[in-house]
């Protein structure tokens, strides 16, 4: 009886001191969303193939920014010929800036021409706060094993002016690669910038 | 709104249309350019503002625009020469969006912005200066602005003294101010921990505290950081933000403190250095799990020879002795191991719960707490009348818990187990200090692992001893020698419990010292009264048990609101500051962590610290000893000694003069070894 106790209290223990903490390095939270099309997505299921998590909000003149450019189609495109997977989660609550309804978010995306393997309407937001997700843009890469590789902005230049996208370090492509190669992330954690996410 | 300004900047080029402004305006934001002089003087510095006017609910962000947001830019055109500085940025307000939180200013503010005016100038000449400005307003939803503006100064001439703008003063009177104090922070549990001290202010003064850092990256914005004064040193705790500090770096950033009588908040710019200290071991582990469990296992073993077990130790080998003849001693040597383990990995698991809960606890925390040494008072004196003979166990109050290692059988050996584990947690043995270490910052598992071999260090005499008795063939038969062996063996029992009233002495105050006392005496009484034969059972069990339930009582209120006493002042107490003050000054430092209720603390301090010859050493060669007194609970101490690798006192530092990392003395001191050591940090 006694030993049972003993390890009731380990187990609870280690339970316990699991933290759920997004860091590099650590297993990425696995989560289930549902897409535009009502179908369940869960982050495990891409297990052995790249995963990139944008969080977006059509009204962010941050997101515009990328999207009018063509840069953030161009590296959906990039990712997803790779055999990534690309998946954009709108965490804004009903009512607020970048809800959209299945409808209008298929529609957003033909209209940009953007190819994300799917996008996830996450508008209770659990999802974002799971994964700490601040602005949008905010870019997370989950490499091959289910762990962080990369937490951060998608490019150097914090601004809203498309001219700058030229001009900065692509911090996304160059992670995107490295995972791919199975290399370590140089830099794996940057400042994402943009507008607050909607919760 | 963007497409009109667009289009009056490409007019201005057109001659013939109005020049472009000093000023312009969006829905949300009124932005002029402003000369604190209405003329230029070569060779000085001229001030110019950018003064942002923002409708109600708006606001734009500060140079660290916190979760999110950007911070305004200004690119300035300006003449051959003339050369812009930095942003002097007023101290933001934090605003909170729903779970994140921007650092931002609303209503009105004016950035104002160093210009230095090169020495020639051409008389009479109307210096062109234009600035692109950018920004984000937000409400909930941002809007990135832009503008382009322009003035137009002449350039001063000898002798002439232009006319200023006072309200430049009133903009720089929002600007953080020095701070008064020295700041310094270090790396604790879950962030940094930022340490400022000579501040002059009083906690009851101040509503709330704050703290933000210049760039992205150190602190988590929105998170809590919870303040607290220690003696005068206010310290706050910052949670890490996504990007940590590099090594040795220093932590800039605003201090913003709201006044409780006033409502009023200032801003304090804080350049805080890292305390010069070792590298939390964390990091960069000096121990590998394989040592580390080699040294719990040795420390174990040499746990059986420390003071505070040896009366346990009398419990066990009584017991054994009884078990002898029975051929079953065996299973009684495992069962002992078995409560060892059991017991050492319960702690493990409390002590892994409460820290990551947030708690700095170290070993030996236990007796941190005042009413725990009171209960293991009262413990050791009900054992010691049990094996005086005062009472015995059998039936009435017979089960419950201090009896229980009384009960022969497996049960009770294993309950000896525990019992031994609960009474040894005060002492650290040689090389346990360690292990120990090592073990509380390692993941869950690893700390177990280190526990468990310390468990098996710790038992494995008594089941060697188990598992081949042959010595106790030794032994005589049973017989009243038994009982006299019982007897004697209470002493060491009580003895036990003097020191734990010793320690409660340097823990809690007269009133409640007497408390413990007065609840010994009932309780003592109590288990007389059990142990006396009478008729009427029932009666002698209430009052026995009504007698214990009152010392209980007296232990609970004494223990709970046991006042602290102020520490003796015979020896300087430690602080981190103290040390970098000293080490400036040229002097070497020697800290010592120790605590009441550590024995091997205060044999060292006896045997090697006290005596007259290091006390000349400290003396001749400007040595300053400092004590860090760990007999209460101390955040500030348990952080330094998980530094270093400990978890538990005793640690001694020698701090080299100047500045540099301490040397760090043995757990067992010897005079000769602490002269060597204090004239080897002379000598360099």
């Amino acid at each position: 009886m006694f030993i049972k106790i003993a390890l009731t209290t380990l187990l609870v223990t280690l339970a316990m001191t699991a933290s759920a903490a997004v860091k590099i390095g650590e297993p990425a939270p696995d989560f289930t969303g549902i897409d535009t099309g009502g179908n369940k997505v869960t982050l495990s299921d891409f297990r052995g193939r790249p995963v990139i998590l944008e969080w977006t909000n059509n009204g962010c003149p941050y997101v515009r920014k990328h999207y009018a450019s063509g840069n953030m189609q161009k590296q959906q495109r990039a990712a997803t010929d790779k055999g990534a997977v690309w998946l954009s989660i709108i965490s804004s609550a009903p009512g607020k800036q970048g809800h959209v309804t299945p409808a209008q978010a298929d529609a957003l995306t033909a209209e940009r021409k953007a190819v994300p393997s799917a996008v996830i309407l996450d508008e209770s937001g659990d999802i974002g706060r799971l994964y700490g997700a601040k602005t949008t843009p905010h870019m997370f890469i989950v490499d091959t094993e289910g762990k962080l590789a990369y937490i951060g902005g998608i490019d150097s230049i914090p601004s809203t002016n498309p001219a700058d996208i030229g001009k900065a370090t692509q911090y996304l492509p160059i992670a995107l690669a490295q995972v791919m190669k199975g290399e370590p992330v140089a830099v794996s954690v940057t400042r994402p910038y943009g507008c607050s996410v909607k919760y | 709104m963007a497409r009109l300004i667009a289009l009056l900047i490409l007019l201005s080029g057109v001659p013939g249309v109005a020049p472009a402004s000093d000023s312009a305006q969006t829905e949300q934001v009124r932005l002029k350019l402003l000369a604190e002089h209405d003329a230029a003087i070569p060779n000085t510095t001229l001030w110019l503002g950018l003064r942002f006017e923002l409708i109600p609910h708006w606001h734009i962000y500060w140079r660290n625009p916190g979760d999110s947001g950007e911070a305004p830019r200004v690119d300035w055109q300006l003449p051959d020469g003339w050369r812009a500085g930095d942003i002097q940025w007023p101290t933001p307000q934090r605003i909170q969006v729903g779970a994140l939180v921007n650092y931002g200013y609303a209503d009105w503010v004016t950035l104002l912005v160093p210009i230095s005016v090169p020495p020639a100038q051409a008389r009479d000449e109307q210096v062109k200066i234009a600035a692109d400005v950018s920004w984000l307003v937000c409400r909930e939803e941002c809007i990135p602005q832009d503008a382009h503006l322009q003035i137009s100064l002449p350039v001063a001439q000898d002798g002439e003294r232009p006319s200023a703008d006072n309200d430049f003063d009133t903009v720089r009177a929002r600007w953080p101010a020095a701070l008064l104090g020295h700041a310094a922070y270090h790396h604790g549990e879950s962030g940094l921990t930022l340490r400022i001290e000579a501040t002059g202010w009083q906690k009851e003064q101040l509503a709330s505290i704050w703290f933000a850092a210049n760039d992205w990256g150190p602190i988590a914005p929105s998170q809590p950081q919870p303040w607290r004064f220690d003696k005068d040193v206010l310290v706050l705790s910052l949670p890490e933000g996504d990007a940590p500090l590099a090594e040795g770096a220093s932590l800039d950033g605003l201090l913003v403190v709201t006044d409780a009588a006033s409502s009023s908040m200032r801003g304090f710019a804080i350049n805080a250095k890292p305390i010069d200290t070792v590298s939390a071991p964390a990091r960069k582990p000096p121990v590998t799990l394989f040592l580390a469990l080699g040294l719990a296992l040795l420390g174990g073993l040499l746990l059986n020879l420390m003071p505070c077990v040896l009366p346990v130790l009398s419990i066990k080998v009584v017991s054994l002795v009884q078990h002898a003849p029975d051929g079953r001693s065996g299973r009684h040597g495992l069962a002992f191991g078995a409560g060892v383990l059991m017991s050492l990995l319960v702690l493990a698991a409390l002590l892994i719960t409460l820290r990551a809960g947030g708690a700095s606890l170290g070993w030996g925390f236990q007796l941190q707490e005042p009413w725990v040494v009171i209960a293991l008072l009262y413990l050791m004196l009900a054992l010691g009348l049990n094996l005086s003979g005062v009472y015995s166990v059998g039936s009435g109050l017979a089960g419950v818990g201090q009896n229980l290692t009384e009960h022969t059988g497996l049960r009770g050996t294993f309950f000896t187990g525990v019992l031994a584990v609960i009474v040894a947690s005060p002492c650290t043995a040689p090389f346990m200090g360690t292990a120990l270490g090592f073990a509380l910052t390692r993941p869950p598992l690893e700390t177990l692992m280190v526990f468990a071999a310390l468990g098996i260090g710790f038992s494995l005499p008594m089941m060697l001893l188990g598992f081949w008795p042959r010595w106790v063939s030794l032994l005589p038969a049973p017989g009243p020698w038994m009982e006299r062996l019982r007897n004697a063996l209470a002493f060491p029992l009580y003895a036990t419990a003097a020191w734990l009233l010793w320690v409660l002495s340097q823990q809690v105050g007269p009133s409640a010292l007497a408390g413990a006392l007065a609840g010994s005496l009932m309780l003592a009484f109590g288990l007389w009264w059990l142990g006396q034969p009478l008729r009427r059972r029932v009666l002698r069990d209430a009052l026995a048990g009504a007698l214990v339930c009152a010392s209980l009582a007296l232990l609970v209120v004494t223990g709970a609101k046991a006042p602290a006493r102020s520490e003796s002042s015979e020896h300087e107490s430690w602080s981190p500051e103290r040390v970098s003050e000293l080490q400036r000054e040229n002097h070497p430092v020697l800290v010592n962590f120790t605590a009441a209720w550590c024995i091997t603390c205060k044999v060292n301090e006896q045997v090697a610290l006290s005596t007259d010859a290091v006390r000349q050493a400290l003396d001749e060669r400007r040595i300053v000893y400092l004590k860090g007194d760990w007999t209460s609970r101390n955040p500030a101490i348990s952080e330094e000694l998980r530094r270093h690798g400990r978890s538990g006192v005793p640690l001694y530092l020698l701090y080299p003069p100047e500045k540099g990392l301490p040397e760090v003395l043995p757990q067992l001191l010897t005079e000769g070894l602490v002269l060597q050591a204090l004239s080897r940090i002379t000598r360099n």
